[in-house]
């Protein structure tokens, strides 16, 4: 069995079911996301196995033994609340000792760890601010702190990085696969940012609905989508005779499906383009490597290697 | 800040006019000689501030007055707490029923409060007494302090308090470090909203006050019936100053903003 097990945990809301049976196994140390569109029960899942919200069926089981009978108190998670959730009315420290202080560690060893663990996230200097005095990146780093230093066997993550800038958003997920990876701790992590699931995790769960479409690792659910929902959700995609097919894959050919450019869109690293065919209109996705590119309205040939 | 028009400027001057004339006109008055109401006065004399202290019951009364505002206020505080969480958080049967019963109070007119006051505490023997005149006050202040608690409790965001439960605190230790602190800027504004209201009710109080327990409003009003000398503007010049001057003290140690707002003066 599993580190952390679900068994078709459920939860419903009058007649609405959140959460529809989700069957999902966590190994130590592995770093899970669960990927969905707003309201396919992504937070009550996470809630569900911190204790906030009690599931209407299933079990969860950590290291075998029932998790539902714990008290959240006693369960020994790691959270990071997508609001942060600091308290604003103490200090950095003093929230990153909150924990240590709850499991009655003794002062001098506490504060070793606060400014080990603030040292890790790269907070040393900030340690006598308050929450207000942070930026949003640096409160997201005293979250994920006040999280990591109780070395909690599961992190659990919801949005974290959804407030920030896309640069900010960016070195965050660097920096949070580097502690993880440091630390080792179990986590997992709520989003709907295909591509941040992708960077971080181990694995993925494709969630739609209250229910898991596939859990793969990103490159195969990518690669090999389980649904229609999943392909479309984890980018972009064409289905051509009943095939997903994604844009990267197609190629400009000498030979092959005749089509005509209708826009083409410079982005930088590549060129985005709408090619009408007999299989209707395709997307393509070219590498910029710095050549000449077919213009808009010129008659192309389409090709790629079969999925 | 965008910079006031001439208009708005007119109309924030005649406001603060309109806000302040009557305290203005009463610790003018209060500096007379003269043994009337006279306005303007032109000339000045403590004259009545001396006769403050030939009257030793306006000085009790004074001190009785601060012991029930704050003694029914902090109480009120007190139970306007669990009540403001219980209503903000939890869908119970009853709950509208409950919050209108506790905001009833603002609905009765004060009059017929202090005749049912005392009809009551005569019949339970604390007519006149100060736990009946305490416990009058904290039906009557309560809404305010209700009012207030219940915004603080609102505005709370539940995600901190389950973050200190996932850090292992126990219920009790939530309530006290993390709950309580949050909600502390409302608790001294509903206190002090609710201590204003206690310290200046004369209608309700009027009916309940024995001679032993009579508030310093209720001195005034007394007094005023059977006396047209201006004994009284001093006595209120001085409740004026009093106020002020514990503004300005609360301000120097905690910042009224603070303690009021929830926010420092510094913006942070
Ligand atoms: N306390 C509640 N009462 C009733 N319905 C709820 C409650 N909490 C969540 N729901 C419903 O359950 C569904 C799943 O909610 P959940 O918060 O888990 O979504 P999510 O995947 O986290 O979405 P988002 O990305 O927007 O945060 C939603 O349809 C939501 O409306
Ligand atoms: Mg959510």
């Amino acid at each position: 069995m599993a580190f952390l097990q679900l068994d078709a945990l459920s939860k419903a809301f009058g007649p609405h079911k959140a959460v529809d049976g989700l069957t999902l196994g966590v190994e130590k140390g592995e770093f899970v996301s669960l990927l969905g569109p707003s309201g396919c029960g992504k937070t009550t899942t996470l809630q569900m196995i911190a204790g906030f919200v009690e599931p209407s069926g299933g079990a969860i089981r950590l290291e075998g033994k029932d998790l539902l009978a714990v008290k959240p108190a006693k369960r020994g998670l790691g959270i990071v609340f997508q609001s942060y959730a600091l308290f604003p009315h103490m200090s950095v420290a003093e929230n990153v000792a909150f924990g240590l202080e709850m499991q009655g560690v003794a002062k001098a060893e506490r504060a070793k760890r606060v400014a080990e663990t603030l040292g890790l996230v790269g907070l040393g200097a900030f340690a006598a601010r308050f929450p207000r005095q942070l930026s949003g990146g640096q409160q997201q780093r005293v979250a994920l702190a006040r999280a990591l230093v109780i070395r909690p066997q599961i992190l659990l993550l919801d949005e974290p990085l959804s407030n920030l800038d896309a640069k900010l958003r960016e070195e965050m997920q660097i920096e949070l696969r580097q502690i993880q990876r440091t630390v080792g701790t179990t986590t997992i992590l709520v989003t709907h940012d295909q591509a941040e699931a992708m960077a971080l995790s181990d694995r993925i769960v494709v969630m739609n609905q209250g229910r898991a479409e596939q859990i793969a690792p990103p490159h195969e659910a990518y690669e090999r989508p389980a649904t229609p929902f999943v392909a479309n959700f984890l980018g972009k995609t064409n289905l051509i005779d009943g095939k997903a097919v994604r844009p990267e894959r197609i190629e400009f050919a000498s030979s092959g499906l005749a089509g005509t450019v209708r826009t083409r869109i410079f982005q930088g690293n590549h060129w985005l383009y709408q090619v009408e065919t007999a299989s209707g209109l395709l997307t393509v996705i070219r590498q910029n490597a710095g050549g000449t590119m077919p213009e808009e309205g010129a008659s192309v040939h389409l090709a790629w290697a079969a999925p | 800040m965008s910079k006031n028009g001439p208009i708005a400027l007119i109309y924030h001057t005649l406001f603060v006019i309109f806000m302040l004339a009557p305290i203005v006109v009463v610790c003018w008055v209060a500096f007379t000689p003269e043994g009337f109401l006279s306005f303007p006065t032109t000339d000045w004399s403590l004259r009545w501030f001396r006769a403050i202290a030939r009257y030793p019951e306006f000085i009790s009364a004074f001190w009785q007055s601060l012991g029930l505002g704050a003694l029914s206020s902090a109480l009120a505080v007190g139970f306007s707490v669990p009540a403001a969480l219980a209503i903000a958080r939890h869908r119970f049967r009853g709950r509208e029923a409950f919050t209108a019963l506790f905001m009833s109070p603002l609905m009765i007119p004060y009059i017929v409060l202090g005749i049912a006051f005392l009809r009551f505490f005569t019949e339970i023997g604390l007519s006149g007494s100060f736990t009946g005149l305490v416990l009058a006050h904290i039906i009557v202040v309560f809404p305010f302090a209700l009012r207030l608690t219940l915004a603080s409790a609102i505005g709370l965001d539940r995600s901190i308090e389950h973050a200190a439960v996932s850090l292992g605190a126990s219920e009790w230790t939530v309530l006290k470090r993390v709950t309580l602190p949050l909600v502390v800027p409302g608790l001294a504004s509903g206190w002090a909203l609710a201590f204003i209201n206690s310290f200046d009710e004369v209608t309700m109080t009027v009916f309940i006050a024995g001679p032993g327990t009579a508030t310093l409003p209720v001195r005034m009003f007394l007094y005023i019936q059977d006396n047209i000398d201006p004994l009284v503007t001093s006595v209120s010049a001085c409740v004026i100053a009093i106020t002020v001057a514990g503004l300005v003290a609360l301000d120097r140690a905690y910042g009224l903003e603070r303690l009021l707002v929830g926010r420092g003066h510094d913006g942070r």
